[in-house]
Order: structure tokens, then C-alpha cells, then sequence
């Protein structure tokens, strides 16, 4: 696990390497395209959150992606390969499968990317972006992505504070353990209704989203953000113009037919690669020079 | 450093456009090409369709009506300049069509002509002095379309429409001289002689007509004359008892409406429209149109997907050759016909009798363009 350097540039640049990332990772659909983008959210991923993120990565990705390799034959029928027929008189086709894989691989890549979206953007960080622009929307968003995790522990506290008064979820009869439930339950959810206004309430007496109301931030746009800037808006427009001529281009259906690798087509995989590798690259950077700074200490 | 690095970064950026661009050529295959005035096509287009193995239309106009030529880059040997205006001229019962060039093309190619009329067959003939040269078959939803599948050049040739099958394969005219039907029908048209004998052998139910509204799986009277439907549950085979049907699968209306179509299933559209050519194959009594369907085409390899639809009690064709529903269009699909009739229920509840001719249309306009009666 390393210091996620990346997460203390300025906001702007964390958000629009995600826009770009987890566009890039919607859009493209070539094979190639998506094993760059897998492995360097993955890496990204273990490098910020460690072991925890690597028995993630085993327990429910690789099962998911298997799942929809399965799943989606028995759905769609599609394609020029047939393999055998199904009981009800449908073929199995390759094309099916491979799509399957396609789709699992994009869902736990954008899973993944999400992920450490989730450790970078921190709310503060998007409220400091759009708090001007859309106030409203933007707290709300905030208050939503924060509400899983502050929910979470809040139902570990309540769940405490019962068992200590004799309400046990995990001993006792099935009857009395489900009562214990619904009622635990049931003050989360007053819980979390009397928690939205309140911060709702709080936030509108401290006056936000009025005009001419300004905000505290720590947050800076200088010389590295700059470079950063012009390198991952360079990557997006690169890649949307390969995108445009169709560098990345692969269909499955009827038949799997895709763009050739040359000359004309590499160029954009080694630059996708580029920017989805950009925060490891940077993390690693500033890591090297910590290291040479306490050595010559 | 770093203001290099993206200097270098731009400079390959430039490269990679002007090395992509160089691809796009002058003309673009995917839209119809107007023929110029003295309609002559040259070489290099062909051989730019033969190099991209593409579609390629082209269209023109006499006597104030269209014509197109959908020419297939996989069907290209040898190419030359080829002039591929004709003249369209109407006759008293048909049309007249004198082509401008005098050698043979080469290689086929697939001449449609737009009339301004309906003609209620579906299929015609090309006279040239009195002898047969082409085929035609007809398509179209308000106005005609004449497929003609040009091979070989004849200076010119009348098409006229084939005689109406449709007002014989009713049961009505049936009782016409059964001597005619034997002497005539079965050498040329299979179709009309085996109906006679049928009618008497099978223990099929057929409508009087009489019915008004619809039945439990919505679907409307059927009309006077033609089976009625079977229920799958209700249905008995019998593997003792094995007999013959025609089967056809062809998807023509796509080649009159390659605009609309999916693009990526261009690649899948055969020449001549034909994915299975008629074919006499064997079924036990008491199978479906669907059951025989499946087994022929897992005989002969050609992909099928079909859905189960509880409120129609019958199965649905989706997709026949990954030619799918709406691939050429929102009207489009598969439909079925048999002995010249679409029946207006579900392919799962038609239970076929010896000897008959099941063919299986694309149509691009909801059945309108393949010669399907009625509305909707």
C-alpha cells in the first residue's frame, strides 16, 4: 500500500481523470482496450487499498465476470459460430460468450474504478466542484455516496447499544430475533430521515447555496496541476478522435470483426494505457522522491 | 521536459490523423450512387466494390420510373466499364426494358425496377421474342418492385406478370376439371396438384368462416377455407407416418431496402436474397410449420432464434441467418406463407399435411412487400 499522491491534486484533475476513465471504459469494447483498462484500475485499486481490495478482486469480480460469461448465452443467441443447441431449440454461439465475458470485464472495471473514485473524490472535493454550479444536486449526491458507509456504522452502534439492554439479534428464538431485527431496523430508518433533514437544515442556516456565499477550501490549481491538466486533456481528445475513426473498433455480432493492430491503430492502445496508469505513475513518482528526501536526511 | 514531452505527444497526434484519413476514398459505397447521364459505370468503382467486398447501388430513372442495381463486391471477378442505363418503357400488360449495354456484364447483378402500379402477383417473366429469359420476382408494399437477377444481356424484353396462383390455391376454384390440374400444374406448379389430393386424405379442420372475433390467443377469424389453428399441447406426432413439404427461407425485400439495414449485417445478405433455396424435406404427421423450421435448419446449419410467446400460444421467429426483427427497418421480420398464404396465426399452430410449400420471407414493410393480403 502507497500514499495515494493523486488524491492531493487539485479536484478538477481527479475529476476529470475519473470522467475520462470511466467514459473510456463505457465506450470501448475492444478486447484490448478493456484489458488495459482492467489491469490498471486493478492496479490503481491494490495500490491505494491494499490486501482488502485483492480478496475483493477474488471473491466477487472474478465470480461476476464468470456469471455473465454464463448468463448471457442463455439470454441472447446471436452469432455466426454455433456450438451446440440449447433443449428449447436455440444455439449456443461464441459470439454470445465472448460478449458475456466483454460485458462482465466492463462491469468490474467500472466497479473497480468506482471504487477508488469513491477514496479520491471525497465529498468535500465534489462540493468544492459543483457546489456553485449545482448546489442542490450536489449536496445531494454527496449525501447519498456518504450515506452507505454512515449508515453502516451507525447500524453497528445501534445494534451494540440493543444487545447491551437485551434485544440480541444472534441468540434466541427465530421469532424474537426477527422482532429484534424489524425494530432495529426501524430506528435506522427514522435515524436516517431525521439525519437528512437535519443536515439539510444545517446546511441551509449556514446559508448554502446562496449567492455571494463563499467556502473555505485548502484547494490550489498550480504548476503540476497545469501539467497534469494538459496531459489528461490531451489523452481524452486523442482518444476520442481514435475512438471517432474507429481505432478501437470490435463487433461481436453476427461475426467477432475487429480493427487491425498496426501502425496507424497502436499508438491509441499505448496512450489509453498512459492515462489509465497516470495516478500509479504519479504515486510512484512521489514515492521515489520521499524516499531520496529521508535518505539524505 | 515535460513542455516536450507534449510537444513530441502532439506531433504524433497530427501524424495519426493524416495517417487515418488518407483511408477515406472519394466515392462512398454505403449510399446509393445516381448513375450518370449516359450511364456508364467505370472500372475503377468496381473494383473499388470488389476491393472493400461491398454493396453497392445504383440508381436511375426512365419513363418517370426508378431503377436500382445492387451489385455485390463478393459476386465481382473480372471487372470493365460497364453502362448500366436501361429504358423502361410501359406496354399494355407489362413493361418493356431495353438495356444499354450489349455485352454481358460479367458477373450478376440485381436489377429492381420501381413501378408506379401495383401488379398483384408475386412473381413475373421476361419475355425476349416470345421465349423466357428471366425470372422476376416481385416485392414492394403500394407500388411494384421487379427483382430481376441479370446474368446474361438481352437487347431488350417485355416483363409481364405470371398468371394469378392466388385465386387458384383457394379452395374455392378447387372444383376446376382435376384433369387440367394434372396435366398442366404438376409439371410446372407443385403447388396447385397436390392440393386436390390432400384435402380428402388429411383429417384437418378448416375454416367456414363463420367465426366473427377473435379466439383465447387473440387471434383474428381465420379465413373461410383455411385451416384452422392447432394448439401445440394438442398436437400428436406420429413417427410411423413420414411425409414431404417444401421449405424455403429467403430474405429479398432486404436488397430493395439496403439502406435501412443494419450495417453491420450487410456481410450476411446473400446475392439473390436466398438462404435456403426450396428444398423437399421429410416430417412426421402432426408437426408444426415451427418444429419442421428448427429441425432444417439445425440440419443444415443455419442459425435460428425463436422465443415463446404464451399469448399467442405459438413460437417467434426472431432471427433467421442473425438476420433479425427490425435489423432493416422497424416493419421488419420474418413471416411465413404457405401454399401462397400468410396465416394470420403463429408458426408453432400450423399443422403441416403432406406435400405442402412452406417458404419463409424477410419483409422490410410488416408483410406488405412480400405479398401478404389484408390489414393489419
Amino acid at each position: 500500500m502507497m500514499r495515494d499522491s493523486f488524491s492531493e491534486y487539485h479536484p478538477f484533475n481527479n475529476f476529470l481523470y475519473f470522467v475520462l476513465v470511466i467514459g473510456f471504459s463505457l465506450a470501448l469494447s475492444h478486447p484490448l482496450a478493456q484489458g488495459v483498462a482492467l489491469v490498471c484500475a486493478m492496479t490503481y485499486i491494490i495500490s491505494i487499498d491494499g490486501k482488502k481490495s485483492v480478496l475483493f478482486l477474488l471473491k466477487y469480480c472474478l465470480p461476476m465476470v464468470l456469471l455473465t460469461a454464463f448468463i448471457n448465452p442463455a439470454f441472447n443467441h446471436e452469432g455466426t459460430t454455433i456450438l451446440m443447441y440449447f433443449s428449447n431449440g436455440n444455439p449456443l454461439t461464441l459470439e454470445s460468450i465472448l460478449y458475456g465475458f466483454s460485458a462482465g470485464t466492463m462491469l468490474v472495471t467500472l466497479l473497480l474504478w468506482f471504487a477508488s473514485f469513491n477514496r479520491v473524490m471525497t465529498s468535500d472535493k465534489f462540493i468544492y466542484l459543483f457546489g456553485k454550479v449545482i448546489p442542490a444536486l450536489s449536496l445531494v449526491l454527496s449525501m447519498s455516496l456518504r450515506f452507505v458507509p454512515k449508515f453502516k456504522s451507525q447500524m453497528a452502534t445501534v445494534t451494540e447499544a440493543q444487545r447491551s439492554i437485551g434485544r440480541d439479534v444472534s441468540s434466541g428464538s427465530l421469532w424474537s430475533r426477527t422482532k429484534t431485527a424489524i425494530l432495529i431496523f426501524s430506528i435506522m430508518i427514522t435515524w436516517a430521515l431525521e439525519n437528512a433533514i437535519e443536515t439539510a437544515d444545517s446546511m441551509k442556516s449556514r446559508g448554502y447555496g446562496l449567492k455571494g456565499r463563499t467556502a473555505f477550501s485548502i484547494y490550489r490549481f498550480d504548476e503540476r496541476d497545469k501539467y497534469t491538466f494538459v496531459w489528461l486533456a490531451f489523452c481524452g481528445l486523442f482518444l476520442l478522435s481514435g475512438s471517432l475513426l474507429s481505432a478501437f473498433g470490435f463487433k461481436y455480432f453476427p461475426n467477432v470483426r475487429y480493427a487491425a493492430l498496426d501502425m496507424t491503430t497502436i499508438p491509441f492502445y499505448c496512450v489509453y494505457f498512459a492515462l489509465c496508469i497516470t495516478p500509479v505513475v504519479l504515486n510512484l513518482k512521489e514515492e521515489r522522491k520521499w524516499k531520496t528526501l529521508v535518505s539524505k536526511m | 521536459m515535460k513542455r516536450i514531452l507534449s510537444l513530441i505527444l502532439t506531433f504524433v497526434l497530427l501524424l495519426s490523423f493524416t495517417a487515418c484519413s488518407g483511408n477515406f476514398a472519394q466515392v462512398d459505397l454505403k449510399e446509393p450512387i445516381a448513375l450518370a447521364d449516359d450511364g456508364i459505370v467505370e472500372r475503377d468503382v468496381f473494383e473499388k466494390i470488389k476491393n472493400e467486398n461491398a454493396i453497392a447501388t445504383f440508381t436511375g430513372e426512365s419513363s418517370e420510373m426508378e431503377y436500382e442495381w445492387t451489385i455485390f463486391g463478393s459476386d465481382l471477378k473480372d471487372t470493365k466499364d460497364v453502362n448500366l442505363s436501361i429504358t423502361l418503357e410501359k406496354t399494355e400488360k407489362g413493361i418493356k426494358i431495353k438495356f444499354s449495354e450489349t455485352e454481358d456484364f460479367g458477373f450478376p447483378a440485381l436489377l429492381s425496377v420501381h413501378l408506379n402500379e401495383k401488379w398483384k402477383v408475386d412473381s413475373a417473366t421476361a419475355f425476349d421474342d416470345g421465349s423466357a429469359v428471366y425470372s422476376v420476382s416481385i416485392t414492394g408494399s403500394k407500388t411494384s418492385i421487379l427483382n430481376i437477377s441479370v446474368n446474361k444481356i438481352v437487347a431488350e424484353c417485355e416483363v409481364l406478370p405470371d398468371d394469378t396462383k392466388q385465386t387458384e390455391s383457394t379452395p374455392s376454384t378447387e372444383t376446376t376439371a382435376p384433369d387440367n390440374d394434372d396435366k398442366d400444374s404438376s409439371e410446372t406448379n407443385k403447388t396447385d396438384s397436390y392440393l386436390s389430393d390432400v384435402k380428402d386424405s388429411d383429417n384437418r379442420v378448416y375454416s367456414d368462416g363463420q367465426n366473427k372475433g377473435k379466439d383465447k390467443y387473440e387471434t383474428d377469424p381465420v379465413p373461410e377455407g383455411k385451416p384452422l389453428p392447432v394448439e401445440p399441447e394438442d398436437q400428436e406426432f406420429d413417427k410411423k407416418k413420414t411425409y414431404t413439404c417444401t421449405f424455403s427461407i429467403e430474405c429479398s425485400t432486404i436488397l430493395n431496402n439496403l439502406k435501412e439495414l443494419d450495417p453491420d449485417k450487410r456481410e450476411l445478405v446473400p446475392s439473390n436474397g436466398v438462404i435456403l433455396a426450396p428444398t423437399k424435406v421429410t416430417f412426421y404427421e402432426g408437426e408444426s410449420v415451427f418444429d419442421v423450421l428448427q429441425r432444417v435448419c439445425k440440419e443444415k446449419g443455419i442459425h435460428m432464434e425463436s422465443s415463446w410467446t404464451p399469448i399467442y400460444n405459438s413460437a417467434y421467429i426472431e432471427g433467421i441467418h442473425n438476420l433479425y426483427e427490425f435489423d432493416c427497418g422497424e416493419l421488419s421480420g420474418w413471416m411465413y406463407r404457405v401454399n401462397g398464404w400468410y396465416p394470420n396465426y403463429g408458426c408453432s399452430r400450423y399443422q403441416l399435411v403432406d406435400g405442402e410449400v412452406v417458404e419463409w420471407r424477410y419483409t422490410c414493410d410488416l408483410g406488405n412487400d412480400v405479398g401478404r393480403e389484408g390489414t393489419w
